[in-house]
């Protein structure tokens, strides 16, 4: 079975009722996506850790050395560009122009 | 026998991911346990409680009051919204794996049944057997499906979500990977029993067979049966305690309702049963362990330490498993006199003892009573 597969399949066999704990049931599913995503990033950081002292060790260049090395220059703009990226798509519902209205009615 | 680190063929493979993914729960669920979840009555004092009396005009009495006055505080509503969340989310990142290599397990698991050097067994339950819905039909501590789940005849799902599910919970609680109950029971017996060498053992309530094949291994020359009620979770402990190489015989039943003779053993025990059933279903389950343990043998139940605590209080923020952690009958286990229900099943009152046990490995005790058959 895949993974995704795997995790449909958990999902779908979970049975009762599931109780919220905030006073809004959204913000709370909104809460697990993000605490989900906080798995996901210790996951991620794992891996890092991981590629860093494989490479540390293949090249002879010191954990510490490789954790110190900071982009200036050329390199840093890039890096930085790359990190306006980044929050602009994270942040997109915060730069959306139009104005809110309520969609149930 | 060490029981949340032993390796056997009955594990699913994982990859580092996997491992990561469990060891961020972990780290997840520690937090919440050590930094803020000892919070929760500070929070109930200086939040909830004011808040509810305002809007009430006296103090919480009752504990579904008490209750309702935690969720004024929205610290606590916040950690109580995360518990849950990291409690689901221990499922899933242990059940990935397991599904993912069900195929194997389950091939794995037919191998070591069948295998001509099997030292246990399983028996099934006769047919129109049903497993009693109390258990059955709720997913306790959120195990999807529950422990009763079953869907082939070769599923071992079920067992296989326990055990790796546990273990990332128990991690979370801060408790080590020597960590087991079978252990503190065994510490204590020998404590107030030395020399004590039970011949025939029987676990009620076994679910994966971790504390039963504790018992195999530190017993060699003991015969040790196991009950549970769901098919797939028993076949997983057979196929474990086959790969582990020691000897246990799984049966299909309800622990209140045992199909063995009177007297078959000389050591009978639970453990984390008691809060799991509901009242009746739990005098029934320790009338038959009186009825099967032989005159001069011992009825040791072992469970969760939830009757000490101190106040009303903190009884309710303990009984938060209740409602958010498929725990229908924590809060009548910890509320009822236990004694006097071991009393009932047939011990005299000379013959039990209450206590709290320290854990093998981890913070925090266990609950423990204890009966001597007469004879």
């Amino acid at each position: 079975m895949k993974a995704a597969e795997a995790i449909v399949t958990l999902a779908s066999l979970t049975r009762g009722p599931r109780p919220f704990s905030f006073e809004n049931r959204e913000a709370e599913e909104v809460l697990n996506v993000a605490l989900a995503l906080l798995v996901e990033l210790g996951v991620a950081f794992d891996r890092i850790d991981r590629l860093e002292r494989l490479l540390a060790e293949r090249t002879g260049i010191s954990l510490d050395d490789l954790r110190a090395t900071d982009y200036d220059g050329a390199a840093g703009a890039e890096r930085q560009a790359a990190r306006d990226a980044l929050m602009a798509r994270v942040l997109r519902i915060a730069l959306d122009a139009r104005v809110p209205s309520d969609g149930r009615g | 026998m060490k029981v949340r680190s032993v390796q056997h063929e009955m594990l699913p493979e994982t990859t580092v991911d996997d491992r990561s993914r469990q060891a961020a729960v972990v780290s997840l669920r520690r937090l919440l346990n050590t930094q803020v979840r000892p919070r929760n009555v500070e929070l109930y004092e200086r939040e909830g409680r004011p808040a509810w009396e305002r809007r009430h005009g006296r103090a919480p009495e009752t504990a579904e009051e008490i209750r309702a006055a935690f969720f004024e505080s929205r610290r606590y509503r916040f950690w109580s919204a995360t518990h849950r969340a990291a409690q689901e989310m221990i499922w899933i990142a242990a059940g990935e794996p397991v599904f993912r290599d069900l195929e194997r397990l389950e091939a794995t698991a037919e191998r070591l049944a069948s295998s001509p050097e099997r030292r246990g067994g399983l028996e099934l339950a006769p047919a129109g057997y049903v497993p009693p819905g109390e258990v059955a039909d709720v997913d306790i501590h959120l195990q999807p499906g529950g422990y009763a789940m079953t869907r082939s005849a070769r599923d071992v799902a079920c067992g296989a979500l326990y055990e790796n599910g546990g273990n990332v919970f128990a991690f979370g609680q801060g408790l080590g990977k020597a960590d087991s109950k079978a252990g503190a029971v065994i510490r204590h017996l020998e404590g107030a029993r030395p020399g004590l060498k039970p011949r025939r053992i029987l676990d009620l309530g076994c679910s994966a067979g971790g504390a039963a094949c504790h018992y195999a291994a530190y017993y060699p020359d003991a015969e040790v049966h196991a009950v549970d009620i769901g098919e797939a979770m028993l076949r997983y402990a057979h196929a474990r305690a086959e790969s582990l190489d020691v000897r246990v015989f799984f049966h299909q039943m309800n622990a209140a309702d045992l199909r063995f003779r009177d007297g078959e053993f000389d050591l009978v025990v639970s453990h984390n049963l008691l809060h799991e059933i509901g009242r009746d279903n739990r005098r029934a389950m320790m009338r038959e362990a009186f009825r099967v343990c032989e005159p001069g043998g011992l009825v040791v139940h072992q469970d969760v330490p939830t009757r000490f605590e101190p106040t009303p209080v903190r009884q309710v923020e303990r009984a938060w498993d209740t409602r958010f952690n498929g725990e229908a009958h924590w809060s009548t286990y910890s509320g009822d006199d236990l004694l006097a229900d071991m009393g009932a099943a047939g011990f005299p009152p000379e013959a039990l003892e209450e206590t709290r046990l320290d854990k093998v490995a981890g913070p925090g005790g266990w609950y423990l009573v204890l009966g001597r058959k007469p004879g």
